[in-house]
């Protein structure tokens, strides 16, 4: 019993990491904001194209192999410096106190442009870089061979939720951040620069986006497409773990990967569907998700 | 007033003869009026303050429903495959409406999100009653027992949909006017005075959201006749989006305006496929972030004032 | 630049109407301007795009030949990858567009069956370059919609036939295919061929990943978990190639046979195994025997010249179409005394046309499907060819995979022996 239950968990623990790694950005910068940003997605994606470029252009070049390892987290940070700052400041920044229907439509209409771009400077073909995996090697776990990758990003996803916490609790930035969420009005007659933090925690989450894309490209490749599928997925996530939760996102991330190592293994028809129906059926018992509560209405 | 009237009886000639000067306009046409029924639709809600980020889903319902009549239970009337189409995605809207309109502001557009997705993916996933990710093909219906080409009722279903967007829109025009129409805007604007009126919140949005529902069908409908095909994807989240950003980029305060955006877009878009196919969802994006931020009113709002009128006080705003 | 007035269109209109058994001259057109459906973007277009770049080189090998009696082809594309509704939209606006005179449409199965019976409402005649579907030509009569190429029966038969007489002891069956009427199909097929040749093997496990999925990493694990002696599949593309890199490392193929339907296409892109076994849905392996006599050399090279790869099988299955195209009108134009043929004088000469493609024989059935050879084989290598090439071929009667005309497909698998395949050529008897 417990020989066919292992595979099954590191399968799911395997998924749920990819999965964390595309919703929380999300979730955080709605959490600061209020703002649910739709081109979300087209960070993960851009992240991915920049980090399998590098890792390509790295390996091309004739530099040695292991410099892909930290090319990953540095093409996510160049996305992050480059869009998060300017974005924010340009677009996102224009919509705070608006209703909600412009700050989806400008993010949305940032969406549309992002997937265009992509496919002007990345082009259409799938886009592949697999050194960091073919580094690392295998190893075999309940008789199953697993790509040792694929372990590193489990622990990967702990740390980021570790250092998240850390960063919002401990560090004199985090608790500022969680000042204005808690209540924008006060921090702001305090003295608490809510702009600068704005802009922080946009850039943050857009790193998240790409760090998620960037991880995700040695298993993977990256091809059009990916930033609108990948999107409806945070969504999903987020809606279960509760919008602005970043530990309800980790939680909804193992749900939503259980679900789907299930159905894969039990009920491979269902496999597609699963993320939605586990978001359908929590969201009819809790509609602002696990752990999530609802803004109140507007007075 | 009367000038805004004037304008869309010009541009509804101009709709009616267009086909006749420019024949391969008329699928686009037929097209664009189909989704400016679902982005009137979306616009109701736009009043109300609330966006949803699903509205495609309704489009898919009236689609399927029309084609799975067609196909499934050998209904062939032109008539009764709109009528119940219709009837459908309203049933459909209220069913869901029940639960969905309790939410504001995010909430709603992220529930309304997660059923449309549950709605697409069970779509692509339902073979023996959906066809899958194949869809179903709509057989030429027939008007009143006569049996057209296909080329016909093309040019039925044309002029059919240009009546459709007149007493439709008439009638929504009176509903918008009524007491229970005025309310969507007082949803936005300050809902608990609302409640203290005496009037339900609930039960205005309840109604707004299954007129909005049947209007994405009825668009829905046309479209699955005109293309003869129906696919999942109709439902995907972001068609849901380009319904939003029609009903904005024509303009949400007129009946006309989610029309005007939509032909607009899709003439533009008719345009581009022949030089700039691969930025054409830039152009889109733009066009979008450009009327967000210059043109609140949207295109319909532009055309007015280029007319002379100004901005009447107290129309919905976004 | 119209070269057809809509008066003269019109007036021929006029003409037909009114003296339909009259044979009307139609004008010959200054270009004949053809509609191309295929994937140019998404995941697809790592199967969508060597075919746009195999309609490109075939379409200049024939204009500089002189075009088709003279009239060069101009192509306009179409992306799939905009999704089917925008696909259809677009064939719809292109049919009404008075210039464009034929389709070759299209990649994807879905968009087949939708757009066929738009080809016969709309009298466009229309090439279905890579419409395998056996459902397309199932429920109903296509007159404008031509398939030269064999249906998902005889494609995925084959594969049954040669990793049986392959790997005799199979008793696991494995099957991960996309979630789609394709995958679907191909399914239930190799299932019915494996009942009925070899009722004892089981199968172990079924997966349908999602179209354009990135990850198969639990797939994998599922597979692994299964151990099937033979995996089969049909994703193709991105997938395919996606689920070959994840699966290679994890052992996979070492553990199991694996039979990619798909797989030329993708075994440039993507290290795939030596011992896979692969093919080409049909007979367009432009390095068979039969192909080198037809003019598929000629064509790699000018494809070779131009793109800087070798052509893979959805180029030649795109090229191929146009040479059926090509055939479609010469042989209208001959029947028509040397006048340019109407479109009902078109289809009417590709009914039950026999023609010889670049890389084999299609013949048009009645019904309009056409019947090709199965070429499959195993990825291998040869001494002084670069890359991975087609080993241990075999080529499989496209007659005698293919149920007759008219009879219900699965019914006839399930009518099938074993001594059927024992009548089928063997693995590595077409070098």
């Amino acid at each position: 019993m417990l020989q066919s239950i292992i595979p099954l968990a590191v399968d799911a623990l395997a998924n749920a990491a990819l999965i964390f790694f595309v919703a929380v950005g999300l979730t955080l910068v709605f959490s600061v904001l209020r703002i649910l940003n739709v081109a979300h997605g087209s960070f993960y994606s851009i992240g991915a194209y920049v980090a399998a470029s590098v890792g390509l252009w790295i390996v091309g070049a004739g530099l040695p192999d292991w410099l892909t390892f930290p090319a990953l987290l540095l093409s996510a940070a160049f996305v992050a410096a480059l869009f998060g700052p300017i974005v924010e400041k340009t677009l996102v920044s224009w919509t705070y106190g608006k209703s909600e229907a412009v700050q989806v439509l400008v993010t949305f209409g940032l969406f549309l442009i992002l997937e265009d771009l992509q496919r002007i400077v990345f082009g259409i073909q799938s886009v592949y870089q697999d050194t960091p995996m073919t580094m690392l090697g295998i190893s075999e776990i309940g008789g199953i061979v697993y790509l040792n990758y694929q372990l590193l990003l489990i622990g990967l996803a702990g740390v980021v939720l570790v250092a998240l916490r850390l960063f919002i609790t401990r560090s004199r930035t985090g608790r500022l951040l969680a000042a204005v969420v808690a209540d924008r009005e006060v921090s702001e007659a305090l003295g608490i620069d809510t702009q600068r933090m704005f802009m922080i925690a946009f850039t943050l989450g857009v790193f998240l986006a790409a760090i998620g894309g960037a991880m995700a490209t040695p298993t993977t490749g990256v091809a059009p497409g990916l930033g609108a599928d990948t999107m409806v997925l945070a969504f999903a996530v987020a809606a279960i773990g509760g919008l602005g939760q970043v530990e309800g996102a980790a939680i909804a991330s193992i749900i939503v990967a259980t679900a789907k190592v299930l159905a894969i293994y039990f009920a491979p028809s269902l496999d597609a569907v699963a993320p939605y129906l586990v978001m359908l059926a929590v969201l009819l018992v809790k509609p602002y998700g696990l752990f999530g509560s609802g803004s109140t209405r507007k007075i | 007033m009367n000038r805004t009237l004037t304008l869309s009886g010009v541009a509804l000639i101009i709709l009616a003869l267009a086909p006749q000067i420019f024949p391969f306009l008329q699928f686009t046409l037929t097209i664009a009026i189909a989704k400016g029924f679902a982005a009137l639709g979306v616009a109701l809600l736009l009043r109300a303050g609330l966006i949803s980020l699903g509205h495609a889903m309704y489009y898919a319902i009236g689609a399927y429903a029309a084609a799975f009549m067609a196909q499934k239970l050998g209904i062939t009337d032109f008539a009764v495959i709109m009528i119940a189409a219709t009837v459908i995605s309203a049933f459909f809207g209220l069913v869901f409406g029940l639960f969905l309109v309790r939410y504001r502001a995010i909430f709603f557009a992220m529930l309304n999100l997660a059923v449309s997705m549950v709605i697409y993916s069970l779509a692509s996933k339902l073979y023996g009653i959906t066809g899958g990710t194949d869809g179903l093909r709509v057989a030429v219906p027939t008007i009143f027992g006569m049996e057209l080409s296909k080329d016909a009722f093309d040019g039925v279903l044309y002029y059919v949909s240009i009546v459709l967007v007149v007493a439709l829109g008439y009638l929504i025009h009176r509903y918008l006017k009524s007491p229970l129409g005025n309310a969507l805007s007082a949803v936005h604007s300050n809902e608990v005075r609302l409640e203290y009126l005496g009037v339900s919140a609930w039960s205005s949005l309840l109604t707004a959201y299954t007129i909005s529902a049947a209007l994405a069908g009825v668009g829905g409908a046309i479209a699955a006749l005109s293309i003869g095909h129906v696919l999942p994807e109709y439902a995907f989240w972001t068609e849901s989006g380009h319904l939003v950003l029609t009903a904005v980029l024509g303009g949400i305060a007129g009946i006309a305006g989610p029309f005007l955006g939509s032909v607009f877009l899709e003439l533009i878009h008719t345009i581009a496929v022949g030089f700039a196919a691969e930025a054409w969802n830039m152009i889109v994006g733009v066009a979008l972030l450009v009327v967000i931020f210059f043109l609140p009113r949207g295109l319909f709002g532009l055309f007015e004032r280029l007319s002379g009128q100004k901005a009447t006080d107290g129309e919905p705003k976004l | 630049m119209a070269h057809r007035t809509s008066i003269k269109t019109l007036l021929a209109a006029t003409a037909l109407v009114t003296s339909a058994s009259v044979a009307v001259a139609q004008d010959k057109p200054a270009s004949l301007d053809v509609g191309v459906f295929t994937f140019m973007s998404g995941p697809a277009a790592a199967y969508g795009m060597p075919g746009r770049q195999g309609a490109e080189v075939v379409i200049d090998m024939i204009n500089a030949a002189g075009g088709i009696d003279g009239v060069p082809i101009s192509a306009t594309f179409v992306d799939e990858g905009q999704g089917a509704e925008g696909v259809i939209s677009e064939y719809r606006r292109l049919a009404e567009e008075p210039e464009t005179d034929f389709m070759i449409a299209a990649l994807s199965s879905g968009n087949c069956l939708a757009l066929a019976p738009i080809a016969d409402q709309m009298e466009m005649p229309t090439v279905g370059w890579n419409c395998d579907s056996h459902q397309l030509f199932a429920d109903a009569e296509h007159p404008y919609f031509f398939r030269p190429n064999g249906n998902t029966i005889a494609e995925f038969m084959a594969y049954v036939i040669y990793f049986l007489d392959n790997n005799p002891d199979v008793e696991r069956v494995a099957i991960i295919n996309p979630d789609y009427s394709f995958g679907h199909d191909a399914a239930e097929i190799v299932k019915a061929s494996l009942a009925a040749f070899k009722p004892e093997v089981e199968i172990v496990a079924e997966l349908f990943p999602k179209l354009g999925s990135s990850t198969y990493q639990t797939e994998v694990s599922r597979l692994s978990a299964a151990r099937p002696d033979v995996i089969f599949s049909n994703l193709w593309g991105g997938d395919l190639e996606n689920f070959v890199r994840q699966a290679a490392p994890r052992g996979l193929f070492r553990q199991s046979q694996a039979v990619f339907a798909l797989g030329e296409s993708s075994m440039n892109n993507v290290d795939m195994p030596e011992g896979v076994i692969v093919g080409v849905l049909g007979d367009g392996w432009w390095r068979s025997p039969d192909a080198a006599e037809l003019g598929a050399p000629e064509f790699a090279e000018a494809y070779q010249t131009k793109f800087e790869k070798a052509p893979v099988f959805p180029a030649m299955k795109m090229a191929n179409a146009f040479m059926v195209m090509k055939a479609g009108y010469e042989k209208a134009i001959e029947a028509n005394g040397g006048a340019w043929p109407t479109d009902e004088q078109l289809t009417a000469a590709m009914e039950g046309m026999t023609i010889d493609t670049l890389t084999g024989s299609m013949t048009f059935r009645a019904d309009n499907d056409g019947i090709v050879d199965q070429v499959v084989g195993m990825v291998g290598s040869v001494e002084g060819i670069e890359g991975p090439v087609l080993t241990n071929m075999v080529r499989y009667d496209g007659d005698a995979v293919l149920p007759p005309e008219g009879e219900d497909p699965m019914a006839w698998i399930a009518s099938l022996t074993p001594d059927f395949i024992a009548a089928m050529p063997k693995p590595g008897s077409y070098e």
